[in-house]
């Protein structure tokens, strides 16, 4: 039961944050600097989900031999995706970097 | 729109196995799904349901990581202000990362806005219909996926995919490296707070930045 309360909850949620202005409310009644500030959510939300997932594993932060590989991809993914802007860039490169130091540090450590 | 689908595939995979991962039943993963259809916020909830966080907080948490869409919605509202409440409400429901950016695309090509709104309705349903297909099969297929394949490091970079063309002025980049620090430091905070305190810091500093480049 709880769960279809978060469920709901999540859906109601992200339908209103998208459906805001659309549907209800014009954004020129909102203050300028309220609406200058909505441009920097995007590289700050983003950069707050990107971040844990490079340097921390299981809640703690993580820069121990185990993390080389998922930060180097991650750099490797970053510099990929300036220079070919598509998901599949950012993917490939990654993954291959991921798979390719694991192995690495697997076999010959 | 293809290359976006090539990278949903994975991250709705993840989203679905992640889902089955935090104890929802298949049902409720799907419904999740179905009705936010917003796999940062579906992996962001699962993480706290896992953890039988208190319902307000899970939301919340959602919330936060969905204030992309407030931003997205402001900016493309004039353009859709000529439909009926219908339309927009749908639109709305639809709308994701890479909706939003193709249909921000075409609505700064030449041509009258009225009907690019299909425009905008098959992009998303472009992505829709793959993404619902993708979850339910991470949903289906969840637990027997090996963890060595590390396909959860694939919505990292699907993230990164998004990150780095939304910096674009010094001003974004200040925003996204104090938000980056935040949430190092703040790692430690209960309920992914952290995700909090980083976003809004990082807000407020693309705001000053700002600010003091224009003195």
């Amino acid at each position: 039961m709880t769960a279809w309360l978060a469920i709901v909850g999540v859906a109601l949620a992200t339908f209103l944050l998208r459906a805001s202005f659309i549907v209800f409310i014009d954004p020129h009644r909102f203050p300028h600097w309220f609406r200058q500030s909505l441009k920097f959510v995007p590289p700050s939300v983003l950069a707050a989900i990107v971040t844990p997932g490079l340097f921390m594993s299981g809640g703690a932060i993580d820069v121990s031999r185990d993390a080389y590989p998922r930060i180097a991809a991650g750099l490797v993914a970053i510099v990929a995706s300036f220079h070919v802007r598509n998901t599949m860039a950012a993917i490939v490169t990654g993954m291959a970097t991921l798979w390719g130091l694991q192995w690495v540090l697997g076999h010959f450590t | 729109m293809a290359p976006a689908l090539l990278g949903l595939v994975p991250f709705g995979f993840v989203a679905g196995v992640a889902a089955i991962g935090s104890g929802l039943t298949p049902a409720q993963g799907v419904a999740l799904s179905v009705l936010s259809f917003s796999g940062i916020a579906q992996l962001v909830a699962c993480q706290l349901i896992a953890v039988h966080s208190p319902v307000i907080v899970t939301v919340a948490a959602a919330a936060v990581v969905s204030l992309r869409f407030l931003m997205y919605s402001a900016a493309i509202a004039a353009q859709l202000a000529h439909l009926d409440w219908r339309w927009r409400a749908l639109l709305s429901y639809l709308m994701t990362d890479q909706s939003y950016a193709a249909s921000a695309r075409r609505y700064s090509e030449p041509g009258a806005n009225e009907h690019k709104h299909w425009h905008f309705l098959g992009s998303a349903m472009m992505l829709y219909v793959p993404w619902q297909a993708s979850v339910i099969a991470g949903v289906v297929a969840g637990a027997a996926v090996p963890a060595t394949w590390s396909l959860d490091f694939a919505v990292v970079l699907t993230f990164i995919a998004l990150l780095v063309p939304a910096v674009r002025t010094r001003a974004d980049l200040g925003a996204a490296i104090i938000a980056a620090a935040l949430a190092l430091v703040a790692a430690g905070l209960p309920y992914r707070l952290a995700l909090v305190v980083a976003s809004i810091g990082g807000i407020a500093a693309g705001m000053a930045i700002e600010a003091w480049r224009k003195r």
